[in-house]
């Protein structure tokens, strides 16, 4: 069959690692001698224990929900505005946001750390304009990631709700304002039910990148600003712990999927015509 | 046209017409957030001096050609583009049967496999890491004479996982409005299946396949999480060299090696533009 191949490539090369990495999860660590074959929660435990940890998990979360807000509210006038132009300079417009995304993170952290480094533009700018006196620090600072992942995320989140709005026809926006609607009105009484499936896809996308951010945080966060994805790796690479690395990236997944669930049922609820 | 009831007065004009502005406004605001660090890479890789300072002393070239001299940037330039080539094609060679498959047969767990097959683009970059890592190392344990911890083959292996749902999800795309009668109609005609295929099968999923190769090529060139756990010692990607010489500094030089992956992904995407209008495939 056509479909056979694929579906055991992925079967293998994705489901039976998910699988060895719970079990591995399970295991227990020892200095030293590294991994011992065990069947314990020991690694959930530790975490939720260890302060450290704790404060890396909220920070992420922290960080997801104000990125995944800001997303949502900054997108929309972007995704109306290409979704509803007739120019003929849309497929060029489409194309200037689907690069960024195509160039990777780690390229755009490195346009982020030339405007907010001590000498960077925005510092250079402000004291130029005579706001500040001494250079403020930008990098390293969580509005610094926040902004880096924001405009990683921005481009996901515009097209997903970009096409949804193309599906939905002008005429019902139009008899919206002929029955006398202001544009506020339209959007909350249109546009908002009609494109829902819109933004609750985007949100859930943004929340999922941000949650699972390694490039952005790692850059423009620094060592000191620990998040979920860059600890899963350097329990991994640099401490060796693969039992409490499986875990964290457990914990990670789990807490991913559990919100987005709650959040697309929360809404579904609220929004059932 | 019927009149209306009432003129709106001046001063409501005046608002629509203001928020208008701030709409759009806010829409152009979006969007140069988002260009805004590649404008910046841009302008740095063409700096004189080293450090990255505002305003520049000057403008120089010379970053461009101290690119060639670092070589990890040339081998991991040189290694992300094997294994993003190789890898999109054995990734459109699993994904785009498995798609015609797919939206073609109506079979008991369609919808099941049509999910597995997505699922390496839902399961998040570190943790797919993570678990191709173990697994590796598992599999090493059973076959101790070849390498595979840290292997190319593994290595593109991972990068195939990355190609297959977008070439599922993309081809799907392109057959969802095709009406089998136009194949049926071929086939009664007395054209044998394989030429009703090439004839007119392949015409129509043709905007699907290319656009899977150029989404394929550049996911798999661009990966960082994943391939992070599975290069092996002593060699390196592209991104696994951007991301670590930034973590030590940031410099003209490794702002003209941004703006050669730009300019890479950007002819990608004009020479697909020609075949498949962007506009309608993202």
């Amino acid at each position: 069959m056509l479909i056979g191949p694929a579906t055991v490539f992925v079967t293998l090369g994705l489901l039976v690692p998910i699988v060895i990495l719970f079990r591995y999860s399970l295991n227990d660590f020892k200095a030293g001698v590294m991994m011992v074959e065990a069947l314990t929660l020991k690694q959930y435990a530790l975490f939720f224990t260890d302060p450290y940890f704790i404060a890396a998990f909220y920070r992420t979360l922290r960080v997801a929900l104000i990125v995944t807000l800001l997303c949502i509210v900054l997108a929309y006038p972007l995704a109306y505005t290409l979704a509803r132009t007739q120019s003929r300079w849309k497929n060029l417009l489409i194309m200037l946001i689907v690069l960024p995304l195509f160039v990777g993170n780690a390229v755009r952290a490195a346009g982020w750390m030339t405007l907010f480094g001590n000498k960077g533009f925005i510092n250079v700018a402000l004291q130029w304009l005579g706001l500040i006196d001494h250079p403020v620090r930008i990098m390293f600072t969580e509005p610094a990631v926040i902004v880096g992942i924001l405009a990683v995320n921005l481009p996901y989140v515009v097209l997903t709700i970009q096409s949804v709005i193309e599906g939905i026809e002008r005429a019902v926006e139009e008899a919206a304002f002929s029955l006398g609607a202001g544009p506020w009105t339209m959007f909350r009484r249109v546009m908002l039910p009609l494109a829902t499936p819109g933004f609750v896809a985007g949100a859930i996308f943004c929340f999922i990148l941000t949650m699972n951010a390694y490039a952005t945080p790692v850059l423009l966060g620094g060592p000191q600003f620990v998040m979920m994805g860059p600890l899963v790796y350097t329990q991994f690479a640099v401490k060796s712990n693969w039992p409490l690395g499986a875990a964290v990236a457990f914990i990670l997944m789990s807490a991913t999927l559990v919100l987005t669930a709650g959040a697309n049922l929360l809404v579904q609820r609220r929004y059932r015509r | 046209m019927a009149a209306p009831l009432a003129w709106p007065s001046s001063a409501a004009v005046l608002g629509r017409t203001c928020g208008r502005w701030l709409f759009t406004g806010a829409a152009g605001g979006v969007l140069v957030l988002i260009l805004l660090p590649l404008i910046f890479v841009v302008w740095l890789s063409f700096f004189r001096q080293e450090i990255p300072s505002f305003p520049p002393d000057g403008y120089s070239l010379r970053w461009f050609r101290a690119i060639w001299t670092n070589p990890k940037f040339a081998d991991g330039f040189a290694m992300s583009l094997q294994v993003a080539v190789v890898a999109m094609l054995a990734g459109l060679l699993l994904g785009v049967p498995a798609a015609l498959c797919i939206a073609r047969f109506r079979f008991a767990g369609r919808e099941v496999l049509n999910n597995l097959l997505l699922l390496p683009i839902v399961v998040p970059g570190i943790v797919l890491g993570t678990a191709i890592y173990v697994f590796h190392v598992e599999l090493q344990g059973f076959f101790s004479e070849v390498t595979i911890l840290g292997s190319i083959g593994g290595l593109v292996a991972g990068h195939i996982l990355l190609v297959i749902p977008w070439s599922v999800r993309l081809v799907t795309a392109s057959l969802a409005g095709f009406d089998r009668s136009v194949e049926e109609a071929a086939l009664s005609l007395g054209a044998t299946p394989v030429r009703a295929f090439f004839r007119i099968t392949l015409p129509i999923i043709r905007p699907g396949i290319v656009a899977s190769a150029l989404f394929g090529f550049v996911v798999s060139f661009g990966n960082l999480e994943m391939t992070l756990f599975l290069v092996g010692a002593g060699r390196t990607t592209l991104p696994i060299a951007i991301l670590q010489y930034l973590e030590w500094k940031i410099d003209p030089t490794i702002a003209a090696v941004s703006v050669v992956q730009i300019a890479l992904i950007g002819t990608a995407m004009a020479i697909t533009n020609r075949f498949v209008r962007l506009s309608r495939v993202v």
